[in-house]
Protein backbone atom coordinates (compact mmCIF):
# COMPACT_ATOMS: atom_id res chain seq x y z
CA UNK A 1 0.00 0.00 0.00
CA UNK A 2 2.86 2.24 1.03
CA UNK A 3 4.41 0.95 -2.45
CA UNK A 4 1.93 2.06 -3.94
CA UNK A 5 1.56 5.18 -2.67
CA UNK A 6 5.42 6.19 -2.86
CA UNK A 7 5.16 5.35 -6.61
CA UNK A 8 2.11 7.30 -7.62
CA UNK A 9 3.41 10.05 -6.09
CA UNK A 10 7.31 9.53 -7.36
CA UNK A 11 5.19 9.34 -10.92
CA UNK A 12 3.53 13.00 -10.41
CA UNK A 13 6.58 14.33 -9.39
CA UNK A 14 7.97 12.86 -13.03
CA UNK A 15 4.98 14.60 -14.65
CA UNK A 16 5.32 18.28 -12.58
CA UNK A 17 8.74 18.13 -14.04
CA UNK A 18 8.29 17.60 -17.42
CA UNK A 19 4.83 19.51 -17.83
CA UNK A 20 6.24 22.36 -19.63
CA UNK A 21 7.50 19.71 -21.98
CA UNK A 22 4.73 17.07 -22.27
CA UNK A 23 3.58 18.74 -25.88
CA UNK A 24 7.15 18.85 -27.21
CA UNK A 25 7.94 15.07 -25.77
CA UNK A 26 4.71 13.67 -27.17
CA UNK A 27 4.80 15.50 -30.40
CA UNK A 28 8.43 13.94 -30.98
CA UNK A 29 7.11 10.68 -30.70
CA UNK A 30 4.55 11.38 -32.70
CA UNK A 31 6.99 12.56 -35.15
CA UNK A 32 8.77 9.59 -35.23
CA UNK A 33 6.02 7.29 -35.43
CA UNK A 34 4.74 8.70 -38.80
CA UNK A 35 8.55 8.95 -39.93
CA UNK A 36 8.80 5.27 -39.69
CA UNK A 37 5.94 4.52 -41.87
CA UNK A 38 6.62 7.04 -44.37
CA UNK A 39 10.37 6.81 -44.37
CA UNK A 40 10.41 3.07 -45.02
CA UNK A 41 8.30 2.98 -47.65
CA UNK A 42 11.47 4.61 -49.38
CA UNK A 43 13.96 2.11 -47.98
CA UNK A 44 12.06 -0.84 -49.02
CA UNK A 45 10.43 -0.50 -52.14
CA UNK A 46 8.96 -3.75 -52.60
CA UNK A 47 6.81 -3.88 -49.84
CA UNK A 48 4.67 -7.49 -48.92
CA UNK A 49 2.72 -7.65 -46.14
CA UNK A 50 5.44 -9.57 -43.78
CA UNK A 51 8.04 -6.90 -44.02
CA UNK A 52 5.14 -4.36 -43.11
CA UNK A 53 4.13 -6.36 -40.48
CA UNK A 54 7.46 -6.54 -39.10
CA UNK A 55 8.25 -2.88 -39.52
CA UNK A 56 5.60 -1.61 -37.88
CA UNK A 57 5.02 -3.85 -35.03
CA UNK A 58 8.95 -3.84 -34.59
CA UNK A 59 9.03 0.56 -34.08
CA UNK A 60 6.91 0.76 -31.02
CA UNK A 61 8.86 -2.44 -29.30
CA UNK A 62 12.20 -0.93 -30.43
CA UNK A 63 11.56 2.27 -28.87
CA UNK A 64 10.07 0.87 -25.90
CA UNK A 65 13.65 -0.89 -25.74
CA UNK A 66 15.75 2.24 -26.64
CA UNK A 67 13.82 3.94 -23.77
CA UNK A 68 14.84 1.88 -21.08
CA UNK A 69 18.33 1.09 -22.52
CA UNK A 70 19.24 4.64 -23.49
CA UNK A 71 16.96 7.15 -22.38
CA UNK A 72 16.26 5.75 -18.94
CA UNK A 73 19.77 5.43 -17.73
CA UNK A 74 21.12 8.70 -19.40
CA UNK A 75 18.01 10.48 -17.18
CA UNK A 76 19.43 8.48 -13.80
CA UNK A 77 23.15 9.89 -14.90
CA UNK A 78 21.71 13.18 -15.12
CA UNK A 79 19.92 13.04 -11.63
CA UNK A 80 23.21 11.31 -9.99
CA UNK A 81 24.95 14.30 -11.17
CA UNK A 82 22.13 16.82 -10.13
CA UNK A 83 21.90 15.11 -6.78
CA UNK A 84 18.56 14.56 -7.15
CA UNK A 85 19.53 10.61 -7.11
CA UNK A 86 20.99 10.90 -3.78
CA UNK A 87 17.69 13.02 -2.51
CA UNK A 88 15.16 10.36 -3.81
CA UNK A 89 17.23 7.68 -2.17
CA UNK A 90 17.12 9.34 1.06
CA UNK A 91 13.03 9.46 0.97
CA UNK A 92 11.40 6.63 2.58
CA UNK A 93 10.58 4.95 -0.40
CA UNK A 94 11.37 1.36 -2.15
CA UNK A 95 14.20 0.96 -3.79
CA UNK A 96 13.00 0.56 -7.25
CA UNK A 97 9.76 2.27 -6.89
CA UNK A 98 11.55 5.64 -8.70
CA UNK A 99 12.79 3.33 -11.65
CA UNK A 100 8.96 2.15 -11.97
CA UNK A 101 7.61 5.54 -11.89
CA UNK A 102 10.64 7.00 -14.09
CA UNK A 103 9.37 3.55 -16.61
CA UNK A 104 5.81 4.37 -16.47
CA UNK A 105 6.39 8.06 -17.69
CA UNK A 106 7.84 7.32 -20.13
CA UNK A 107 6.20 4.53 -21.45
CA UNK A 108 2.88 6.82 -21.15
CA UNK A 109 4.98 9.73 -23.58
CA UNK A 110 5.61 6.57 -26.38
CA UNK A 111 2.08 5.84 -26.74
CA UNK A 112 1.00 8.34 -28.85
CA UNK A 113 3.82 7.66 -31.18
CA UNK A 114 3.00 4.23 -31.16
CA UNK A 115 -0.50 4.55 -31.68
CA UNK A 116 0.27 6.61 -34.79
CA UNK A 117 2.72 4.17 -36.17
CA UNK A 118 0.05 1.32 -36.14
CA UNK A 119 -2.44 3.53 -37.54
CA UNK A 120 -0.75 4.99 -40.24
CA UNK A 121 0.15 1.13 -41.04
CA UNK A 122 -2.70 -0.01 -41.27
CA UNK A 123 -4.10 2.61 -43.79
CA UNK A 124 -1.51 2.72 -45.70
CA UNK A 125 -0.18 -0.52 -45.94
CA UNK A 126 -3.08 -2.75 -44.91
CA UNK A 127 -1.35 -3.81 -41.87
CA UNK A 128 -3.87 -6.16 -40.41
CA UNK A 129 -4.20 -5.28 -36.63
CA UNK A 130 -5.70 -7.63 -34.10
CA UNK A 131 -5.05 -6.13 -30.68
CA UNK A 132 -5.60 -8.62 -27.98
CA UNK A 133 -5.48 -7.99 -24.09
CA UNK A 134 -1.99 -9.44 -23.91
CA UNK A 135 -0.21 -6.19 -25.20
CA UNK A 136 -0.42 -4.84 -22.16
CA UNK A 137 1.45 -7.17 -20.27
CA UNK A 138 3.90 -7.37 -23.66
CA UNK A 139 4.46 -3.54 -23.18
CA UNK A 140 5.07 -3.59 -19.96
CA UNK A 141 7.22 -6.59 -19.69
CA UNK A 142 9.56 -5.08 -22.46
CA UNK A 143 9.58 -1.48 -21.50
CA UNK A 144 10.49 -3.31 -17.93
CA UNK A 145 13.19 -5.78 -18.74
CA UNK A 146 15.25 -3.28 -20.94
CA UNK A 147 14.45 -0.45 -18.20
CA UNK A 148 15.76 -2.79 -15.44
CA UNK A 149 19.51 -3.10 -17.90
CA UNK A 150 19.67 0.51 -18.42
CA UNK A 151 18.86 0.96 -14.60
CA UNK A 152 21.60 -1.15 -13.59
CA UNK A 153 24.40 0.23 -15.39
CA UNK A 154 23.24 3.70 -14.46
CA UNK A 155 23.79 3.18 -10.98
CA UNK A 156 26.91 0.80 -11.18
CA UNK A 157 28.96 3.00 -13.64
CA UNK A 158 30.29 6.64 -13.07
CA UNK A 159 27.36 9.19 -14.22
CA UNK A 160 29.64 9.82 -17.10
CA UNK A 161 30.63 6.81 -18.32
CA UNK A 162 26.44 5.71 -18.59
CA UNK A 163 25.86 7.33 -21.79
CA UNK A 164 28.65 5.60 -23.72
CA UNK A 165 27.95 2.32 -21.85
CA UNK A 166 24.46 2.14 -22.79
CA UNK A 167 24.88 3.28 -26.06
CA UNK A 168 27.17 0.33 -26.78
CA UNK A 169 24.97 -2.06 -24.79
CA UNK A 170 21.82 -0.72 -27.17
CA UNK A 171 24.21 -1.24 -30.34
CA UNK A 172 25.52 -4.40 -29.95
CA UNK A 173 21.63 -5.63 -28.75
CA UNK A 174 19.77 -4.56 -31.55
CA UNK A 175 21.77 -4.24 -34.34
CA UNK A 176 21.40 -7.30 -35.60
CA UNK A 177 18.24 -7.70 -33.65
CA UNK A 178 14.94 -9.48 -35.43
CA UNK A 179 12.65 -6.92 -34.27
CA UNK A 180 12.40 -5.37 -37.78
CA UNK A 181 12.61 -8.86 -39.51
CA UNK A 182 12.62 -12.41 -39.12
CA UNK A 183 14.96 -14.46 -37.35
CA UNK A 184 15.13 -16.85 -40.11
CA UNK A 185 17.26 -14.05 -42.09
CA UNK A 186 20.23 -14.17 -39.73
CA UNK A 187 22.57 -16.69 -40.10
CA UNK A 188 21.94 -20.14 -37.89
CA UNK A 189 24.53 -18.89 -35.03
CA UNK A 190 23.18 -15.83 -34.70
CA UNK A 191 19.44 -17.26 -34.53
CA UNK A 192 21.26 -19.91 -32.04
CA UNK A 193 22.48 -16.63 -30.08
CA UNK A 194 19.29 -14.59 -30.25
CA UNK A 195 17.27 -17.83 -28.89
CA UNK A 196 19.15 -17.38 -25.61
CA UNK A 197 18.67 -13.46 -25.69
CA UNK A 198 15.35 -11.79 -25.17
CA UNK A 199 14.78 -9.60 -28.26
CA UNK A 200 13.29 -11.72 -30.89
CA UNK A 201 10.79 -12.86 -27.63
CA UNK A 202 10.51 -9.01 -26.83
CA UNK A 203 9.31 -8.18 -30.78
CA UNK A 204 7.18 -11.45 -30.96
CA UNK A 205 4.57 -10.76 -27.35
CA UNK A 206 4.49 -7.15 -28.99
CA UNK A 207 3.70 -8.47 -32.40
CA UNK A 208 1.58 -11.30 -30.97
CA UNK A 209 -0.31 -8.90 -29.08
CA UNK A 210 -0.95 -6.50 -31.78
CA UNK A 211 -1.47 -8.77 -34.66
CA UNK A 212 -2.44 -12.27 -32.62
CA UNK A 213 0.75 -13.76 -35.08
CA UNK A 214 3.60 -15.20 -32.87
CA UNK A 215 6.16 -16.81 -34.23
CA UNK A 216 6.60 -19.18 -31.51
CA UNK A 217 4.54 -19.97 -28.71
CA UNK A 218 3.61 -17.15 -27.21
CA UNK A 219 3.72 -18.54 -23.58
CA UNK A 220 7.21 -19.52 -24.38
CA UNK A 221 7.79 -15.80 -25.76
CA UNK A 222 6.22 -14.39 -22.03
CA UNK A 223 8.04 -16.99 -20.00
CA UNK A 224 11.11 -16.09 -21.42
CA UNK A 225 10.66 -12.35 -21.70
CA UNK A 226 9.15 -12.53 -17.97
CA UNK A 227 13.00 -14.25 -16.61
CA UNK A 228 14.53 -11.92 -18.38
CA UNK A 229 12.61 -9.27 -16.56
CA UNK A 230 13.05 -10.87 -13.09
CA UNK A 231 16.47 -11.18 -13.49
CA UNK A 232 17.06 -8.06 -14.55
CA UNK A 233 14.97 -6.64 -11.50
CA UNK A 234 17.03 -8.47 -9.09
CA UNK A 235 20.15 -7.33 -10.70
CA UNK A 236 18.96 -3.21 -10.80
CA UNK A 237 17.44 -3.76 -7.12
CA UNK A 238 20.80 -4.91 -5.93
CA UNK A 239 22.42 -1.89 -7.49
CA UNK A 240 20.11 0.22 -5.85
CA UNK A 241 20.22 -1.44 -2.46
CA UNK A 242 24.08 -1.15 -2.74
CA UNK A 243 25.90 0.89 -0.16
CA UNK A 244 29.80 2.70 -0.89
CA UNK B 1 15.75 10.92 25.50
CA UNK B 2 18.24 10.54 23.03
CA UNK B 3 17.31 9.76 19.56
CA UNK B 4 20.21 9.87 17.74
CA UNK B 5 23.65 7.75 18.56
CA UNK B 6 26.44 7.46 16.78
CA UNK B 7 28.98 5.41 17.92
CA UNK B 8 33.35 4.96 17.02
CA UNK B 9 31.78 5.76 13.54
CA UNK B 10 34.85 4.67 10.91
CA UNK B 11 34.41 5.21 7.08
CA UNK B 12 37.46 4.73 4.38
CA UNK B 13 36.51 5.96 1.08
CA UNK B 14 37.43 3.56 -2.02
CA UNK B 15 40.53 5.43 -3.06
CA UNK B 16 42.08 5.61 0.78
CA UNK B 17 40.38 8.66 2.31
CA UNK B 18 39.70 8.56 5.71
CA UNK B 19 36.82 10.62 5.87
CA UNK B 20 35.47 9.61 9.32
CA UNK B 21 37.89 8.31 12.18
CA UNK B 22 36.28 6.67 15.29
CA UNK B 23 33.05 9.21 15.59
CA UNK B 24 30.81 9.27 18.61
CA UNK B 25 28.10 11.56 19.49
CA UNK B 26 24.53 11.83 20.23
CA UNK B 27 21.43 13.75 19.81
CA UNK B 28 18.45 14.12 21.84
CA UNK B 29 15.03 14.81 21.18
CA UNK B 30 14.46 18.93 21.37
CA UNK B 31 18.08 19.21 20.84
CA UNK B 32 19.34 20.77 18.07
CA UNK B 33 23.03 19.43 17.45
CA UNK B 34 25.83 21.51 15.45
CA UNK B 35 27.99 19.86 13.21
CA UNK B 36 31.04 22.26 12.67
CA UNK B 37 34.02 21.76 10.41
CA UNK B 38 36.49 22.72 7.74
CA UNK B 39 36.08 21.93 3.92
CA UNK B 40 36.44 18.00 3.58
CA UNK B 41 36.29 17.06 7.53
CA UNK B 42 33.63 14.75 6.97
CA UNK B 43 30.51 16.28 8.07
CA UNK B 44 28.79 15.41 4.86
CA UNK B 45 30.02 11.59 4.81
CA UNK B 46 28.89 11.27 8.52
CA UNK B 47 25.26 12.36 7.81
CA UNK B 48 25.29 10.44 4.66
CA UNK B 49 25.62 7.11 7.09
CA UNK B 50 23.19 8.32 9.38
CA UNK B 51 20.72 8.72 6.27
CA UNK B 52 21.68 4.98 5.22
CA UNK B 53 23.49 6.38 1.69
CA UNK B 54 26.59 5.00 2.88
CA UNK B 55 27.93 2.07 5.08
CA UNK B 56 30.46 2.28 7.70
CA UNK B 57 33.51 0.55 7.65
CA UNK B 58 33.05 0.31 11.70
CA UNK B 59 30.93 1.48 14.48
CA UNK B 60 26.91 1.52 15.21
CA UNK B 61 24.38 3.82 14.46
CA UNK B 62 20.93 3.92 16.27
CA UNK B 63 17.90 5.91 15.95
CA UNK B 64 15.28 5.89 18.23
CA UNK B 65 15.29 1.78 18.75
CA UNK B 66 16.22 0.98 15.64
CA UNK B 67 19.46 0.07 14.27
CA UNK B 68 20.06 2.21 11.15
CA UNK B 69 23.55 0.06 9.56
CA UNK B 70 20.72 -3.03 9.62
CA UNK B 71 17.67 -1.26 8.74
CA UNK B 72 18.22 1.49 6.41
CA UNK B 73 14.52 1.63 5.15
CA UNK B 74 13.63 1.90 9.11
CA UNK B 75 16.36 4.96 9.26
CA UNK B 76 14.66 6.92 6.05
CA UNK B 77 11.59 6.65 7.79
CA UNK B 78 12.38 8.41 11.02
CA UNK B 79 14.51 10.64 9.21
CA UNK B 80 14.19 13.85 6.80
CA UNK B 81 16.50 15.07 5.04
CA UNK B 82 17.96 18.66 3.46
CA UNK B 83 20.95 17.86 1.46
CA UNK B 84 24.10 20.13 1.07
CA UNK B 85 23.43 20.25 -2.94
CA UNK B 86 20.55 22.17 -3.50
CA UNK B 87 17.33 20.48 -2.98
CA UNK B 88 15.76 18.84 -6.50
CA UNK B 89 13.11 21.52 -7.33
CA UNK B 90 13.53 21.96 -10.78
CA UNK B 91 9.55 22.22 -12.90
CA UNK B 92 8.12 22.71 -9.41
CA UNK B 93 6.86 25.62 -7.56
CA UNK B 94 8.11 26.25 -4.10
CA UNK B 95 4.76 25.12 -2.63
CA UNK B 96 4.36 22.09 -5.08
CA UNK B 97 7.86 20.39 -3.81
CA UNK B 98 7.21 20.55 -0.65
CA UNK B 99 3.83 18.90 -0.50
CA UNK B 100 5.09 16.64 -2.44
CA UNK B 101 7.71 15.52 -0.05
CA UNK B 102 5.31 16.13 2.26
CA UNK B 103 3.08 13.37 0.66
CA UNK B 104 5.83 10.85 -0.20
CA UNK B 105 6.90 11.33 4.02
CA UNK B 106 3.31 9.80 4.92
CA UNK B 107 1.84 13.40 5.92
CA UNK B 108 -2.06 13.94 5.61
CA UNK B 109 -2.92 16.20 3.06
CA UNK B 110 -4.68 18.82 4.79
CA UNK B 111 -1.96 18.60 7.59
CA UNK B 112 0.89 19.02 4.95
CA UNK B 113 -0.74 21.64 3.03
CA UNK B 114 -1.18 23.89 6.31
CA UNK B 115 2.44 22.72 7.47
CA UNK B 116 3.82 23.96 4.02
CA UNK B 117 1.73 27.28 4.17
CA UNK B 118 3.51 27.97 7.48
CA UNK B 119 6.71 27.52 6.13
CA UNK B 120 6.67 29.37 3.39
CA UNK B 121 5.15 32.54 5.07
CA UNK B 122 7.38 32.48 8.04
CA UNK B 123 10.52 31.94 5.64
CA UNK B 124 8.73 35.03 3.20
CA UNK B 125 8.11 32.83 0.06
CA UNK B 126 4.73 33.30 0.06
CA UNK B 127 4.62 35.10 -2.51
CA UNK B 128 6.88 33.19 -4.62
CA UNK B 129 5.53 29.92 -3.62
CA UNK B 130 3.53 29.41 -6.45
CA UNK B 131 5.64 30.36 -9.64
CA UNK B 132 7.00 27.22 -11.43
CA UNK B 133 9.85 28.81 -12.37
CA UNK B 134 13.38 28.42 -12.11
CA UNK B 135 14.23 29.95 -8.38
CA UNK B 136 16.73 31.49 -7.31
CA UNK B 137 19.91 29.31 -5.17
CA UNK B 138 18.59 30.93 -1.70
CA UNK B 139 14.81 30.21 -2.20
CA UNK B 140 15.98 26.32 -3.58
CA UNK B 141 17.75 26.28 -0.39
CA UNK B 142 15.07 27.76 1.75
CA UNK B 143 12.53 25.06 -0.13
CA UNK B 144 14.74 22.14 0.16
CA UNK B 145 14.50 23.25 4.28
CA UNK B 146 11.17 23.08 3.53
CA UNK B 147 10.87 20.06 2.01
CA UNK B 148 12.53 18.82 5.47
CA UNK B 149 10.39 20.41 7.99
CA UNK B 150 6.87 19.48 6.14
CA UNK B 151 6.60 16.28 7.94
CA UNK B 152 9.85 16.32 9.91
CA UNK B 153 11.24 13.22 11.03
CA UNK B 154 12.13 11.83 14.62
CA UNK B 155 15.67 12.84 13.23
CA UNK B 156 16.27 16.08 11.09
CA UNK B 157 19.61 16.41 9.15
CA UNK B 158 20.57 19.78 7.71
CA UNK B 159 23.33 19.77 5.90
CA UNK B 160 24.39 23.66 5.57
CA UNK B 161 20.68 24.88 5.31
CA UNK B 162 21.70 28.19 5.73
CA UNK B 163 24.08 28.88 2.94
CA UNK B 164 22.99 31.41 0.12
CA UNK B 165 20.06 32.90 2.67
CA UNK B 166 19.76 36.67 3.29
CA UNK B 167 20.76 38.05 6.81
CA UNK B 168 16.58 38.53 7.23
CA UNK B 169 15.65 35.19 6.02
CA UNK B 170 19.00 33.47 7.68
CA UNK B 171 17.38 35.16 10.82
CA UNK B 172 13.66 33.31 10.35
CA UNK B 173 15.15 30.18 9.30
CA UNK B 174 17.18 29.63 12.69
CA UNK B 175 13.72 30.47 14.33
CA UNK B 176 12.28 27.77 12.27
CA UNK B 177 15.05 25.05 12.78
CA UNK B 178 14.68 26.08 16.64
CA UNK B 179 11.11 25.35 16.47
CA UNK B 180 11.40 21.71 14.39
CA UNK B 181 13.85 20.73 17.66
CA UNK B 182 10.98 21.99 20.09
CA UNK B 183 8.19 20.08 18.63
CA UNK B 184 10.41 16.48 19.75
CA UNK B 185 12.89 16.05 16.94
CA UNK B 186 16.56 15.50 17.03
CA UNK B 187 18.35 18.26 15.01
CA UNK B 188 21.39 17.55 13.06
CA UNK B 189 23.33 20.36 11.49
CA UNK B 190 26.36 21.00 9.65
CA UNK B 191 27.13 24.75 9.00
CA UNK B 192 29.64 26.56 8.76
CA UNK B 193 27.93 29.75 10.29
CA UNK B 194 29.48 29.42 13.22
CA UNK B 195 28.67 32.93 14.52
CA UNK B 196 25.08 32.36 14.12
CA UNK B 197 25.03 29.05 15.10
CA UNK B 198 26.19 29.67 18.29
CA UNK B 199 22.77 30.96 19.11
CA UNK B 200 20.71 28.39 17.86
CA UNK B 201 22.54 25.33 18.67
CA UNK B 202 22.52 23.10 22.35
CA UNK B 203 25.70 21.53 21.71
CA UNK B 204 27.89 20.68 19.10
CA UNK B 205 31.01 18.75 17.54
CA UNK B 206 34.02 20.29 15.88
CA UNK B 207 35.02 17.88 13.59
CA UNK B 208 38.50 18.30 11.67
CA UNK B 209 40.40 15.14 9.75
CA UNK B 210 37.38 12.87 10.24
CA UNK B 211 37.82 12.97 14.01
CA UNK B 212 35.82 14.80 16.66
CA UNK B 213 38.29 17.69 18.11
CA UNK B 214 35.81 18.82 20.82
CA UNK B 215 32.52 18.33 21.90
CA UNK B 216 30.08 20.23 23.98
CA UNK B 217 27.46 23.43 24.66
CA UNK B 218 28.96 26.49 23.39
CA UNK B 219 29.49 28.05 26.96
CA UNK B 220 31.45 25.30 28.02
CA UNK B 221 34.02 24.55 24.98
CA UNK B 222 34.31 28.53 25.21
CA UNK B 223 35.12 28.01 29.05
CA UNK B 224 37.60 25.95 28.21
CA UNK B 225 39.68 28.15 26.23
CA UNK B 226 40.71 29.59 29.26
CA UNK B 227 40.23 33.14 28.12
CA UNK B 228 37.17 35.05 28.02
CA UNK B 229 37.53 38.05 26.34
CA UNK B 230 39.04 38.62 22.84
CA UNK B 231 40.95 41.68 21.79
CA UNK B 232 40.92 42.69 17.98
CA UNK B 233 43.40 45.52 16.73
CA UNK B 234 43.41 47.11 13.65
CA UNK B 235 47.64 47.35 12.91
CA UNK B 236 48.97 50.21 11.20
CA UNK B 237 51.87 48.22 10.05
CA UNK B 238 51.78 44.67 9.56
CA UNK B 239 55.65 44.53 9.89
CA UNK B 240 55.66 46.03 13.21
CA UNK B 241 54.09 44.14 14.94
CA UNK B 242 53.78 45.93 19.04
CA UNK B 243 55.28 43.94 22.24
CA UNK B 244 52.19 43.01 24.14
CA UNK B 245 52.06 42.95 28.08
CA UNK B 246 51.82 39.56 30.45
CA UNK B 247 48.18 41.05 30.82
CA UNK B 248 47.80 40.35 26.99
CA UNK B 249 47.83 36.40 25.24
CA UNK B 250 48.53 36.70 21.53
CA UNK B 251 46.15 34.42 19.55
CA UNK B 252 47.48 35.31 15.82
CA UNK B 253 48.59 37.83 13.32
CA UNK B 254 47.45 37.73 10.25
CA UNK B 255 48.02 40.83 7.76
CA UNK B 256 47.30 43.84 9.44
CA UNK B 257 44.68 41.52 12.05
CA UNK B 258 46.04 41.16 15.77
CA UNK B 259 44.01 38.82 17.98
CA UNK B 260 44.65 37.97 21.51
CA UNK B 261 43.14 36.41 24.66
CA UNK B 262 42.49 38.45 27.72
CA UNK B 263 41.40 37.18 31.42
CA UNK B 264 38.70 39.68 32.73
CA UNK B 265 40.47 40.48 36.07
CA UNK B 266 42.86 41.96 33.09
CA UNK B 267 40.45 43.92 31.44
CA UNK B 268 41.87 47.11 32.46
CA UNK B 269 45.32 46.54 31.88
CA UNK B 270 44.60 45.47 28.38
CA UNK B 271 42.33 48.83 27.61
CA UNK B 272 45.04 51.19 29.24
CA UNK B 273 47.68 49.43 26.82
CA UNK B 274 45.62 49.13 23.54
CA UNK B 275 44.73 53.02 24.07
CA UNK B 276 48.06 53.71 24.24
CA UNK B 277 48.97 51.86 21.62
CA UNK B 278 46.38 53.10 19.66
CA UNK B 279 47.69 57.24 20.52
CA UNK B 280 51.04 56.38 19.39
CA UNK B 281 49.64 55.18 16.45
CA UNK B 282 51.26 51.65 16.19
CA UNK B 283 47.40 50.40 15.71
CA UNK B 284 44.90 52.30 14.24
CA UNK B 285 41.49 50.84 15.88
CA UNK B 286 40.67 47.47 18.78
CA UNK B 287 37.81 46.51 20.27
CA UNK B 288 37.74 43.49 23.39
CA UNK B 289 34.61 41.62 23.46
CA UNK B 290 33.68 38.41 24.94
CA UNK B 291 35.69 35.15 23.10
CA UNK B 292 33.09 33.78 20.70
CA UNK B 293 32.84 29.78 19.39
CA UNK B 294 34.77 31.43 16.67
CA UNK B 295 37.41 31.50 18.53
CA UNK B 296 36.76 28.08 19.92
CA UNK B 297 36.84 26.32 16.27
CA UNK B 298 39.62 28.43 15.06
CA UNK B 299 41.82 27.00 17.95
CA UNK B 300 40.10 23.67 17.86
CA UNK B 301 40.93 23.40 13.73
CA UNK B 302 43.72 25.27 13.95
CA UNK B 303 45.70 22.86 16.09
CA UNK B 304 44.13 19.71 14.07
CA UNK B 305 45.64 21.08 10.87
CA UNK B 306 49.61 22.08 12.18
CA UNK B 307 49.01 18.14 13.84
CA UNK B 308 48.08 17.16 10.51
N1 LIG C 1 32.49 9.46 -2.85
C1 LIG C 1 33.70 9.76 -2.38
N2 LIG C 1 34.77 9.02 -2.73
C2 LIG C 1 36.00 9.30 -2.24
N3 LIG C 1 36.26 10.29 -1.40
C3 LIG C 1 35.25 11.08 -1.02
C4 LIG C 1 33.92 10.86 -1.48
N4 LIG C 1 33.12 11.79 -0.93
C5 LIG C 1 33.89 12.55 -0.15
N5 LIG C 1 35.18 12.13 -0.20
C6 LIG C 1 36.30 12.70 0.55
O1 LIG C 1 36.04 12.54 1.95
C7 LIG C 1 36.43 13.69 2.67
C8 LIG C 1 35.25 14.22 3.46
O2 LIG C 1 34.28 14.71 2.57
P1 LIG C 1 32.89 15.30 3.08
O3 LIG C 1 32.07 15.57 1.88
O4 LIG C 1 32.33 14.41 4.12
O5 LIG C 1 33.39 16.67 3.74
P2 LIG C 1 32.53 17.83 4.43
O6 LIG C 1 32.98 17.92 5.84
O7 LIG C 1 31.08 17.62 4.19
O8 LIG C 1 33.06 19.11 3.64
P3 LIG C 1 32.29 20.45 3.14
O9 LIG C 1 32.24 21.37 4.31
O10 LIG C 1 33.18 21.00 2.08
O11 LIG C 1 30.95 20.04 2.64
C9 LIG C 1 37.01 14.66 1.64
O12 LIG C 1 38.39 14.51 1.65
C10 LIG C 1 36.44 14.19 0.33
O13 LIG C 1 37.32 14.45 -0.73
MG1 LIG D 1 29.65 18.62 3.18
Amino acid sequence: MNSVRSYVLLLRWQYLRYRPLLPLLAGIQVALGVGVIFGFSFLVPHLTSTVVLYFATGAPTLSLILMGLTALPQEVAQNRSTGKFTYVAALPVPRLAPMFADVTFWMLIQLPGAVVTLLLANLRFGLHLNISGLVVPAVILVALTASAVGYAIAVALPPNATSQVSSFVSIALLLFSPINFPLDRLPVWLQDVHRALPVTYMSDIMRGGLTGRYDVSRWLAFAVVAAWCALGLTVSGRAARHRG
Amino acid sequence: MTLLQVEHVTKRYRGGVLANDDICLDVAAGEVFGLLGPNGAGKTTLVSQVLGLLLPDEGTIRIGDVDAIADPAAARRMCSFQPQAAAPVDGLSAREAIELIGAIRGGRKATVRTRASELLDALDLADVADRAVPMSGGMARLTGFCMAAVVPGRVVVLDEPTNDVDPLRRRALWQEIRKVADDGAAVLLVTHNVLEAERCVDRLAIIGGGRVLAQGPPASLKAQLGAPLRLDCALDDPTNVPRLPAAITLSSVTGRRLLAHVQHHDVAAAVAWAQSAQDEGTIVEFSLTAASLEDVYARWVEAEASAA
